[in-house]
């Protein structure tokens, strides 16, 4: 128990941090990607010249804006759910049912990550975008060291976007991981131990 | 085997697993157990292809322009205007929070944001003057659904992706089913307090000083829906580069000209829009992928085929779905259940005869309603937190209002010009 209580402290303390660098990542894709939708606007309208890029600009930013603050929304419980049951049966009954919900949870990231990978690292991730450029290309492959850094200004390949939701489904991987430890210690009693996560009301479309 | 995916993502959905899951799991476990591992991936890449759209930024962006309108100063030059134009009318307070909610929903498209932006400011105000709280909790809820209805709509732009519409046809589609409701609330709130119900005191009608005053300071936030309606109307932008325009606007609007946000709060702002809308984008995806398997497990022939068996009568099975949809939306947010169920119902009952464009009204509608319906009513919760009375007392206090939302919801079922007239005088849609 002390030991899932130690992994528990210091997975908390991880996710923590790379959750802020996705916050901080999200808010900076946000306002580019509403900038680069002006900007096409403002050279269609004002200047008379359509451009090309800003569109896969904004949806690049858009998927990435999407993937790395996703595993907040998660960690904070404000993926959608009914949760009547949980409320309705008695506590120690709803924890249990819940880290079962977790493992499932688990089960299907994990499964999202496996794939994501075959997915940037495949045939159809070497694809270049129709205009967006860039200054250089992460590229993937099997094997250590995984990831390489291509400087040179080229048409972006199509995995630097697939990318986005491998990252996030890594990162929300380790919120669940995270959670699931959580429930182990609350349903061993030991909940009192446990750090808060703040939660914070994330509202949908509605 | 594959037909079993359906009642195996509702039992998921009924024990608690977050929607967005259930909407992979389900499928994605049963192509397991049929050995089909490639369709797997197929699941996978239809939801990044899914989250992978132009259209769909309109959603982050409403979100964005929505958040910044709520901070302070717009809101409450809103309520000052109303204040001039229906404040001097019976239970005056009551009818400038529906009032304020229909301008509001020309502003923003959700339901929450203006529950939580107009009760803060409304409830108390309404109790000093004498209603009850759970009167004034339950108007605010009961208003707020007009929000999702009246463009900008994210729920909207949600249906009009998952299902192939244009958005800018639901957006114009919406405009007068919101204003039925905002004016059916208004007379059942006229009908309460002649009955003494509640009995606030009158309000003098504003001078016509004091109204100019109040419309030259709602001005510029008046001006937001008139730049998104016009610009798409016009043609001159998308509505994904319409809800650009409109952050942009709110922006400017709110740093310089009513000053009711500084540049300190701008981060803060992007990451509650970015947190609400990456969920709403996860779940769009998931979606996307979920159709595809509807489609390959050849479910909607199949309750097709049961739903005709019970009765061909269009008009009796628009009655049934909207029973359906009524139920659902108790349970489920208005966003997920169009998600799920607009692939599965939609093509039924345009094979029927019913306009897509009115279908998706007729749903969005239903289950915008849904909101304010116990026991699973998002807007039911934000009016109990932000008024502090109990969920339980505000659903009985907000039954008369939901009585006139069903009946809009009938009317807008059985006389299709109600949402069909104005897209098509303006072209969007061919009669």
């Amino acid at each position: 128990m002390q030991f899932i209580l130690g992994a528990s402290h210091v997975l908390a303390m991880f996710n923590t941090r790379i959750n802020v660098v996705g916050q901080r990542v999200a808010i900076a894709a946000m306002a580019l990607m509403v900038l680069a939708i002006l900007v096409q606007v403002c050279f269609r309208y004002v200047i008379g010249n359509p451009l090309s890029w800003t569109e896969e600009a904004a949806r690049f930013l858009m998927l990435w804006m999407a993937a790395v603050v996703a595993p907040t929304a998660f960690r904070r419980g404000g993926f959608v759910a009914i949760d009547m049951l949980r409320e309705a049966l008695p506590k120690a009954m709803a924890s249990v049912l819940w880290l079962l919900l977790l493992l499932l949870a688990l089960v299907v990231l994990s499964v999202a990550v496996d794939i994501g990978w075959s997915e940037v690292t495949g045939f159809s991730g070497s694809f270049k975008t129709a205009s967006l450029m860039t200054l250089f290309t992460v590229e993937f492959a099997d094997g250590f060291p995984w990831i390489a850094i291509d400087w040179g200004w080229q048409k972006m390949p199509r995995n630097q976007m697939m990318a986005s939701l491998l990252v996030g489904a890594v990162m929300m991987v380790l919120m669940c991981v995270e959670l699931i430890l959580r429930e182990i210690i609350i349903i061993a009693g030991k909940g009192d131990a446990l750090p808060d996560i703040p939660q914070t009301d994330i509202v949908g479309a509605e | 085997m594959l037909i079993w995916f359906l009642p195996l993502f509702l039992l998921f959905l009924m024990i608690g697993l977050p929607v967005f899951f259930g909407l992979l799991a389900a499928p994605g476990i049963l192509l397991w157990m049929d050995g089909q591992t490639r369709e797997i991936t197929l699941l996978y890449r239809n939801l990044y292809n899914g989250m992978d759209s132009f259209p769909l930024m309109a959603i982050p962006f409403f979100m964005l322009a929505g958040e910044m309108m709520n901070r302070g100063g717009i809101t409450l030059r809103l309520v000052e205007f109303s204040q001039a134009m229906v404040g001097h009318f019976r239970a005056g307070l009551a009818q400038v929070n529906i009032f304020t909610s229909m301008l509001f929903a020309g502003l923003s498209g959700s339901a929450v944001a203006d529950t939580s932006a107009l009760g803060s400011m409304l409830i108390p105000a309404m109790e000093k003057e004498g209603y009850s709280r759970k009167f004034a909790a339950a108007v605010t809820a009961a208003s707020s659904v007009i929000g999702p209805i009246i463009p900008p709509s994210g729920i909207m732009i949600i249906y009009a992706y998952v299902m192939g519409e244009s958005v800018a046809a639901l957006f114009l589609a919406g405009i007068l089913p919101g204003v039925l409701v905002g004016t059916g609330l208004m007379l059942v709130t006229n009908l309460i307090a002649r009955q003494g119900l509640e009995s606030p005191p009158l309000r003098r009608k504003a001078t016509w000083g004091e109204a100019g005053q109040a419309s030259l300071k709602a001005f510029f936030p008046l001006l937001t829906p008139v730049i998104i309606l016009g610009g798409i109307l016009g043609g001159i932008f998308t509505p994904t580069e319409a809800s650009a325009v409109a952050v942009a606007y709110a922006l400017v609007v709110s740093l310089f000209i009513l000053r009711s946000m500084t540049w300190k709060d701008l981060p803060d702002v992007l990451l509650r829009a970015a947190l609400a809308s990456s969920v709403v984008l996860l779940l769009v995806g998931a979606a996307v992928s979920f159709k595809v398997v509807v489609s390959l497990s050849h479910a909607p022939e199949q309750l097709a085929a049961f739903i005709l068996s019970l009765t061909e009568n269009p008009l009796l099975l628009l009655l049934l779905i909207n029973l359906l949809l009524f139920i659902v939306g108790m349970f489920l947010d208005a966003g997920p259940a169009i998600i799920i169920l607009g692939p599965i119902l939609g093509p039924i009952f345009v094979e029927l005869g019913v306009h897509p464009v009115h279908f998706a009204i007729i749903m969005s509608v239903n289950l915008t309603v849904g909101l304010a319906t116990p026991p699973m009513g998002l807007v039911l919760f934000v009016a109990s937190s932000v008024s502090g009375e109990k969920v339980e007392t505000i659903a009985r206090a907000i039954l008369p209002f939901l009585a006139v939302e069903v009946f809009v919801i009938f009317l807008i079922t059985y006389i299709p010009g109600i949402s069909l007239w104005i897209p098509t005088v303006t072209g969007f849609i061919s009669p």
